[in-house]
């Protein structure tokens, strides 16, 4: 085996591939638009996005590699949001943070749970569930606008958003490698007739998926309010668009899962989606034509990257 | 005769309607191979899942050392002295080697709920070294390597802990020659030790040679306990079945002409890293044997010739100048392929035997553009009963159903197709006795109406037996070709495998 084909093989290789298409993209932006795209502080602001979809993505990545889906990651994020702001009302940063990071924990075992017991599809339990979760963050709120007070927006900009953001990382990397959650979240994704036999609980570890994921939306949901600094009651499953940003940053964590750093995939992934995103606001380019390129270039990493075997089997 | 290593009293298992394991009791003692055959879905596994925890018996006991054991999954099991190698793979994708063998082990190497990964892929490493495995590597993750080198992981995995019972539950089929060598070696060393195999094959001349002890089991039910040394093949296919077999149960005749009629020919074809510049002609009413070493290829040529291959090179016609190059113009055409990989590649598992019989045909059954619940029904209830196939109704779930079975749905389908050209590979793999005997006969009547078979088969009984002619590869090529011939021997076609 030549030193390439090891290198390859490598955890590195597919950190410098995501460190090479940031990079690509960024010089495609820039060159086109040199006054209004990527500087410092503009590469900043992205990152700060790209921060915390990738927390709520790193969430989403226990249950996505199990197999199931989770539909209500948006209607977490309200009702957490709403929850952090009453709670910091009350209980100052301790209630900003433990309040949504609680509640998230909670949306997730009830996810789980429900799932677990009525032996139905993980997609239409989430959606159903987003319906009771908005109509509680409108409970929640009376339906006016949630607004976190000027004094608790400290994880809303550096150093506070970047520290919280990292402890989170650090948690789910360590959950993966460390932990037995993290050995039987693979194992129950390859084959879960095989892990039961080998003792492994499954149901009880897929509850443990969705309460994990929960937790991390709710930790989304703590950035989410910081940054955002005000948080409006869904319904009618309005929310459904937060779905799919953190989302994004699963999907590369499971196409870079191989190399073995689906947390750092998560975070650069979410961060090249951010430059595309802002690349064409930069560009002018109506959200439209954002959303299409997007979709596309999204669909080209990933499959680029798993380059598929020909003839697997793909769900 | 020794001690009493485990004794199982009564064990009793079923399954809806079906009585898999009908009141079994047995001793296995200590320092012996202990063999379990019969028919498929005769009850060995499900009596053998009942002792290592992947099934729960109804009722009975399991006393191992003079202690009642309950296995409630493998890793149970294995605390409790048992341990099972299964037939197909048991490893999962997506973990690294060390997280396979330690799998439900995890406490071992956890403090405060925190796995030491180091540890863990440390005493994994010494254990594959200790076996001789050295070239597998605990960190890497396990899809690295292919079925056999995933096999010998499992056996590690399975007898690192030194298990009072070790389980080999028809691995032998799926192992080539290395895989054999190793695991013989571990049932040896098993027995020195004082501990009990229970080895589980189809493979009668393997049995013999390996075991000290052979149970029978018909039906689910205990039929008679040998001793290695005083029985033959005969005796137990006759035990196996209950009536006289015959001995040969292949083809009789020597010197028939075959026709000159070409159906299929293939052409140079080649398959990177499968096959390379292979070429083929098939005559109507030929049975043409492809064999060889597991991996010489000879899997990856019936997929080509199906069109099921991907990247293939050369190429695949039929009388009519028709190109194969696509599945469905295949089975449009009339060939029909049973693939090695039954569970994976050739049946719906999760799907009933009749839509599993139904579906390459539904065109056909189509009455005005309608397809018809009961047609479905007749046509399916039709080729299973055929194939003789053991079931309580074609409702039933192939996953429910034994090896043999499975096998047997596999090609009612087929002949409920009417194809004219059938491509089996390896046709009994897994398979007893007696429904190998069914197979063998219905290629030989299918053969005499005028169907065309190539049959890719490891046995080299088999391809003496059923082939007209027979070719032998090596590394991908073809190495040579034989003509059906009373004269010829297991050892003029060893000799162009290795």
């Amino acid at each position: 085996m030549t030193k390439f084909q090891k290198f390859r093989q490598s955890h590195w290789y597919g950190l410098l591939i995501l460190v090479l298409i940031a990079f690509v993209f960024w010089a495609f932006f820039k060159a086109l638009a040199p006054q209004t795209f990527g500087d410092l502080d503009k590469l900043q602001t992205y990152l700060k996005t790209a921060l915390y979809y990738a927390v709520g993505g790193c969430g989403l990545y226990f249950i996505c590699v199990m197999g199931p889906f989770d539909m209500s990651v948006g209607a977490n994020i309200v009702l957490s949001s709403v929850l952090a702001v009453n709670m910091s009302e009350r209980f100052g940063y301790a209630g900003l943070l433990i309040a949504p990071m609680l509640s998230g924990a909670l949306v997730g075992l009830l996810n789980g749970l429900v799932y677990i017991k009525l032996r139905i599809s993980s997609l239409i339990v989430t959606a159903g569930l987003s319906l009771v979760y908005e109509a509680l963050s409108i409970y929640a709120t009376n339906g006016k606008e949630a607004i976190l007070a000027a004094n608790y927006r400290a994880f809303g900009d550096y150093p506070g958003n970047l520290i919280l953001a990292l402890m989170a990382f650090f948690l789910c990397g360590f959950i993966l490698k460390y932990t037995k959650i993290g050995t039987y979240t693979y194992a129950i994704g390859s084959n879960e007739v095989v892990a039961k036999n080998m003792g492994v609980d499954v149901d009880m570890y897929k509850v443990v998926a969705f309460v994990l994921c929960g937790f991390f939306v709710g930790v989304e949901a703590v950035l989410t309010i910081s940054y955002g600094t005000s948080m409006t009651s869904a319904s009618n499953l309005a929310s459904m668009s937060r779905n799919f940003p953190p989302l994004m940053g699963t999907f590369f964590g499971l196409a870079f899962k191989k190399y073995g750093h689906p947390v750092i995939a998560i975070v650069i992934g979410e961060f090249i989606i951010q430059l595309l995103f802002q690349g064409f606001v930069a560009l002018g380019a109506p959200t439209t034509v954002q959303n299409i390129v997007t979709g596309i270039v999204l669909l080209a990493i990933v499959t680029m990257t798993i380059k598929p075997v020909k003839g697997a089997v793909v769900k | 005769m020794s001690e009493v290593l485990l004794h199982a009293e009564g064990i009793d298992k079923n399954f809806g309607v079906t009585h898999a394991v009908d009141h079994v009791t047995l001793d296995f003692y200590k320092g012996e191979v202990h063999a379990l055959i019969g028919e498929n879905g005769s009850g060995k596994s499900t009596f053998t899942s009942c002792l290592t925890g992947i099934y729960h018996k109804d009722t009975g006991t399991f006393t191992l050392n003079g202690k009642e054991i309950h296995a409630k999954n493998q890793v149970d099991g294995n605390y409790q002295g048992v341990a099972i190698i299964v037939q197909e793979i048991g490893t999962l994708s997506g973990l690294t080697v060390a997280e396979n063998i330690f799998l439900g082990k995890e406490n071992e190497f956890t403090t405060f709920c925190v796995k030491n990964t180091n540890a863990m892929n440390k005493k994994a490493q010494e254990l594959l070294d200790s076996y001789g495995f050295n070239y597998i590597k605990a960190t890497d993750i396990i899809d690295k390597y292919n079925f056999e080198d995933r096999k010998l992981i499992e056996i590690v995995k399975a007898t690192h802990f030194k298990p009072q019972i070790l389980v080999v539950d028809e691995t032998t089929t799926a192992l080539g020659e290395k895989g054999r060598k190793e695991l013989f070696k571990v049932m040896k060393e098993t027995r020195d030790d004082g501990r009990c195999v229970i080895f589980i094959s189809h493979d009668l001349d393997e049995v013999i040679e390996q075991s000290d002890n052979i149970s029978v089991l018909r039906d689910g039910v205990l039929i008679d306990t040998v001793k290695s040394a005083d029985v033959n093949t005969d005796d137990l296919k006759k035990l196996m079945v209950g009536r006289e077999m015959s001995n040969n149960y292949y083809r009789a005749d020597y010197g028939e002409k075959i026709s000159s009629e070409v159906v299929l020919k293939g052409e140079h074809l080649t398959v990177p890293g499968e096959i390379q510049d292979f070429s083929i002609e098939l005559h109507k009413g030929e049975i043409i044997g492809i064999g060889g070493l597991s991996e010489c290829g000879m899997h990856e040529v019936g997929k080509a010739l199906f069109g099921a291959s991907y990247d293939r090179e050369g190429k695949v016609t039929l009388a009519d100048g028709t190109e194969i190059n696509d599945i469905k113009t295949a089975i449009d055409h009339s060939i029909a392929y049973a693939s090695k990989d039954r569970d994976n590649e050739s049946l719906v598992i999760n799907d009933t035997i009749q839509d599993n019989i139904v579906l390459p045909s539904i065109e056909n059954l189509k009455r005005n553009h309608i397809l018809h619940a009961k047609d479905e029904k007749a046509f399916a209830e039709k080729f299973a009963k055929q194939m003789s196939t053991k079931m309580e109704g074609v409702h039933q779930f192939m996953s429910a159903l034994s090896g043999g079975n499975k096998q047997k749905v596999v090609l009612a389908r087929w002949i409920g197709k009417d194809s004219d050209i059938i491509i089996l590979d390896s046709p009994t793999r897994g398979i007893d006795v007696k429904v190998k005997a069914d197979i063998y006969q219905m290629m030989d009547h299918m053969r005499k109406n005028g169907k065309s078979i190539i049959m890719i088969s490891e046995e080299i009984s088999e391809l003496l037996g059923m082939a007209d002619r027979i070719i032998i590869m090596k590394n991908g090529r073809q190495s040579g070709e034989f003509e059906r011939s009373e004269v010829l021997k297991d050892t003029d076609l060893i000799a162009k495998m290795v």
